[in-house]
């Protein structure tokens, strides 16, 4: 028995010829920034795809807290505590901010979904759109309505992808801060998929990196970022 | 809104039901206002589809019309008492509808409304042709027993009481679906309806919560059908027929689909229409197809969306949240 | 026997051939059922009736279509090109506030009751084949079925037309940026569905008799005909028409009861099994 709040083990998806993912491994411990990089179409996305359920594996296992969810769908790996934010925003349109946060927070808390919703709106700065509908929001509160509705509740594993997509450098930096400070705040272990060097770098405690579906290196921030075969693959002049 | 404006509401619909009923003294007239107001159930029914499943379906009649044919066919044979029958009427098409629903839900976009168009005309068809009981393309009598939920016929039908029956009945569809949909049910389904993979990130199983929707707006147009032949006593093939499901389409659009009084709204508008018209009267349907347009093209939210925003001086309206078709 | 009915199944599959090519281009191309073709298909009928009052069945036979095709044109660029960014279903609404307007408008001009062509006199008689005398007028509409099937497989693979109308079925975005005028390229093949509807309209009338209700009658199976042969797939069309032909007719002389009910449970269960078609969404 190990003590990873999620683990996976030789994940492979193949599909009609295309090998997105072939044999990756890796685990996030309790209370652990993990981030993902790779190039674009290193299977960063499908490994988010393949934890969740959203896509089923080739080959290979994930484990939740120690428990075998692979054969598990969307819903019930939600009900475990494992919870997404999406790269292209991802919402309900018609429906009111706060409603939808609140029903969000539901499946992982019944009795508490109002608090938790209340919560995770002030956190994210969303208290003064919470009764407007969200096809009104601006781009920047859509994104964060996004990381709201995967956020609230408190996960135990929450999988960020590229959350810092179309944000301003400062921007991207603040929600950065911000997202690292309340997920440790309230214990919550993330993988971070993301561009942004320099978000990736600065917060995450791990770094996994991608090239052509498979790990190529793996470890502390600093080390990796030293790595020879990861700056040739992948960093250039950006590091 | 809350409770209090909710209940607030019915009681003042009803209030002017009740007033209607009182002061209206032709009978005609009252017979006409009866009509609209079954069609305003019926168009319920199809509105909560589009409403909250974002689903258009063409083939609402034959719930419509099913109805009327049991209470017919189980009058005629005297199975059980006539409160039975309406009772087991609407339970069985609950049923049932959650069944298709199931399958049929599954369907994406445009696709389910042909299918909803093709099954609504396989039922009309099966009843053209069959002869014997339901007599066919001449349709059959509802013989209603001597009194119906302690209410003795003679009272039952007088042209007030009859109507204030079936204005009751529209409130209280109005009241429940505006107190049910207020709560967590509504909110599920308004998720599945926007952003059905979202829903299941965020923890919601997707079908369940849309085949109920769907059974529920079956039986709401059931229950017009029965309201229809209490009202009229007889029952035909043509109330099977999809331009039966399209009119009320109509009704929902034009009245709009996002109020809950809205389709209500489109099916007076539409009787209104059709009776006030003089001399274009045999051209309403024409000018009720332009209607459609126009309100389409306009102001998508309908009559019920253009009032709500004259009053708070909101500018533009959404168009429905359908589910996109995967044909593409 | 047998010889008839099968030779009818040919005649009302060539009818939905061309009835149904149309529907599906105006799929492929505007992405809209068009729920209002039904009545496309009576309007050019009626037309078809008036100017072979005026002139002769073969004059009607060019002229219905050609204004029909205008219609189209006109449809086109005032209504589907205006309402491209809607929703589908938005679209499917306004062609049936459509059909109603088109029905007003037939019953209105033409009356409620049930009018007849004939059949142009050098096709009013039999021909015989095997031993059984066949309507030559029905043999022609057999010939207008192959004829269009075979025209528009021709167009659509061997000219440039057609192959601008291929890539912009399937990707109208990329068409467009790489030149290809893509409204006019929709104008005229919502145009030329049109026609097809009208020239539908036009050839059945002389065997099938005018009424308001024939729109009715032939959409339904129009739309079994499209859904089971492939949103937007001509070829699909085809064989769906010549197949939905064949169990009608036969199905009406041996198996009354199932033949009605029959092509909508196919449809259906094609629906719930593969919701775009066998043949999927290419023209």
């Amino acid at each position: 028995m190990n003590d990873y709040v999620l683990q996976a083990e030789d994940v492979a998806i193949h599909y009609g010829g295309v090998m997105a993912l072939d044999g990756v491994s890796l685990t996030l411990a309790r209370g652990q920034i993990r981030g993902l990089i790779g190039p674009n179409g290193a299977g960063k996305s499908t490994v988010i795809d393949a934890i969740t359920g959203r896509r089923r594996l080739t080959r290979g296992s994930v484990h939740l807290g120690g428990q075998d969810v692979t054969t598990l769908g969307v819903v019930e790996r939600r009900a475990r505590g494992l919870s997404r934010s999406f790269q292209r925003t991802s919402i309900f349109g018609q429906m009111r901010v706060r409603r939808q946060v609140e029903l969000a927070a539901h499946s992982m808390n019944p009795q508490g979904c109002v608090a938790d919703a209340e919560a995770v709106l002030q956190e994210l700065e969303l208290l003064p759109r919470a009764d407007d509908v969200a096809e009104d929001l601006g781009y920047g509160e859509q994104r964060r309505l996004d990381l709201a509705l995967a956020l609230v509740g408190r996960p135990t594993v929450l999988l960020l992808d590229e959350p810092m997509a179309g944000l301003s450098v400062k921007e991207s930096l603040d929600l950065a801060r911000h997202l690292k400070a309340l997920t440790q705040r309230w214990n919550v272990s993330v993988l971070l998929v993301e561009h942004d060097m320099d978000v990736v770098f600065g917060i995450s405690d791990a770094v996994t990196v991608f090239e052509l579906g498979r790990v190529i290196a793996s470890g502390e921030p600093a080390a990796v970022r030293a790595d020879p075969r990861v700056r040739e693959a992948y960093l250039g002049s950006a590091a | 809104m809350t409770i209090f404006r909710i209940g607030l509401g019915a009681a003042c619909a009803l209030a002017v039901g009740g007033a209607v009923a009182a002061l209206v003294g032709s009978g005609t007239v009252l017979s006409l206002l009866t009509q609209a107001v079954v069609y305003a159930v019926f168009a319920s029914g199809v509105g909560l589809l589009l409403k909250q499943n974002g689903m258009v379906s063409f083939g609402h009649a034959l719930y419509f019309g099913v109805s009327g044919y049991a209470m017919g066919i189980a009058l005629e044979l005297g199975w059980m008492p006539a409160e039975l029958a309406v009772v087991a009427t609407l339970a069985a098409v609950a049923v049932s509808a959650f069944v298709v629903g199931l399958v049929i839900v599954r369907v994406p976009g445009v696709a389910f409304s042909m299918m909803t168009l093709a099954i609504g005309q396989m039922f009309y068809l099966t009843a053209s042709r069959s002869r014997g009981l339901t007599g066919g393309a001449d349709g059959m009598n509802v013989n209603w027993p001597a009194t119906l939920f302690g209410v003795p016929q003679s009272l039952l039908h007088q042209p007030a009481v009859l109507f204030l029956v079936c204005w009751c009945a529209m409130v209280l569809v109005v009241l429940g679906l505006g107190l049910l949909l207020r709560g967590r049910f509504g909110s599920v389904t308004e998720a599945v309806r926007d952003n059905e993979e979202r829903a299941r990130f965020i923890g919601v199983r997707t079908l369940l919560p849309r085949a109920a929707i769907y059974a529920l707006s079956a039986t709401i147009a059931a229950l017009a059908g029965m309201l229809s032949v209490l009202n009229t006593g007889f029952i035909s093939p043509e109330a099977l027929h999809w331009s039966v499901s399209g009119v009320a389409l109509m009704m929902v659009v034009v009245g709009g689909y996002k109020a809950l009084w809205g389709p209500p709204l489109g099916a007076i508008v539409y009787f209104l229409f059709k009776d006030v018209l003089g001399d274009w009267a045999s051209h309403w349907m024409a000018i009720f197809g332009v209607a459609l347009i126009t309100v389409i093209v306009f102001s998508p939210t309908g009559l019920a969306g253009a009032l709500q925003r004259l009053r708070r001086g909101r500018p533009a309206a959404s168009a429905p949240a359908t589910r996109p078709a995967s044909a593409h | 026997m047998l010889t008839i009915n099968l030779f009818n199944g040919l005649v009302y599959g060539a009818l939905l051939i061309v009835m149904c090519s149309g529907l599906a281009l105006i799929y492929g191309l505007r992405r809209v059922v068009n729920f209002a073709h039904g009545s496309l298909y009576m309007l050019g009928a009626y037309l078809g009736y008036s100017i072979a009052l005026q002139s002769n069945f073969w004059v009607a036979l060019v002229a219905a279509p050609a204004v029909m095709a205008l219609f189209g044109v006109l449809l086109d660029r005032y209504g589907f090109r205006l309402l491209q960014d809607r929703d589908p279903l938005t679209v499917v609404l306004v062609t049936f506030g459509l059909l109603l307007v088109i029905e007003d408008f037939v019953q209105t001009v033409w009356g409620k009751s049930n009018l007849t062509v004939d059949a142009p006199a050098a096709l009013a008689r039999s021909v015989d084949f095997f031993g059984t005398p066949l309507p030559a007028y029905r043999i022609g509409v057999i010939v207008v079925g192959a004829l269009v099937a075979l025209g528009l497989t021709a167009w659509l693979r061997g000219s440039k037309a057609g192959l601008f109308v291929r890539a912009a079925s399937t990707d109208p975005t990329t068409t467009a940026m790489q030149g290809v005028n893509t409204d006019a390229l929709s104008a005229g093949v919502v145009g030329l569905g049109t026609a097809l509807a009208g020239l539908a309209g036009v050839v059945a009338a002389p065997f099938l008799s005018l009424s308001p209700a024939m729109s009715s009658d032939v959409i339904i199976d129009s739309f079994v005909v499209v859904v089971v042969g492939g949103l937007g797939s001509l070829a699909g069309a085809f064989i769906a028409a010549m197949v939905l032909g064949m169990v009608q007719a036969l199905g009406a002389v041996y198996l009354p009861a199932l033949s009605a009910v029959l092509p909508f449970v196919i449809m259906v269960a094609v629906l719930i099994w593969k919701p775009a078609g066998f043949a999927g969404s290419r023209t």
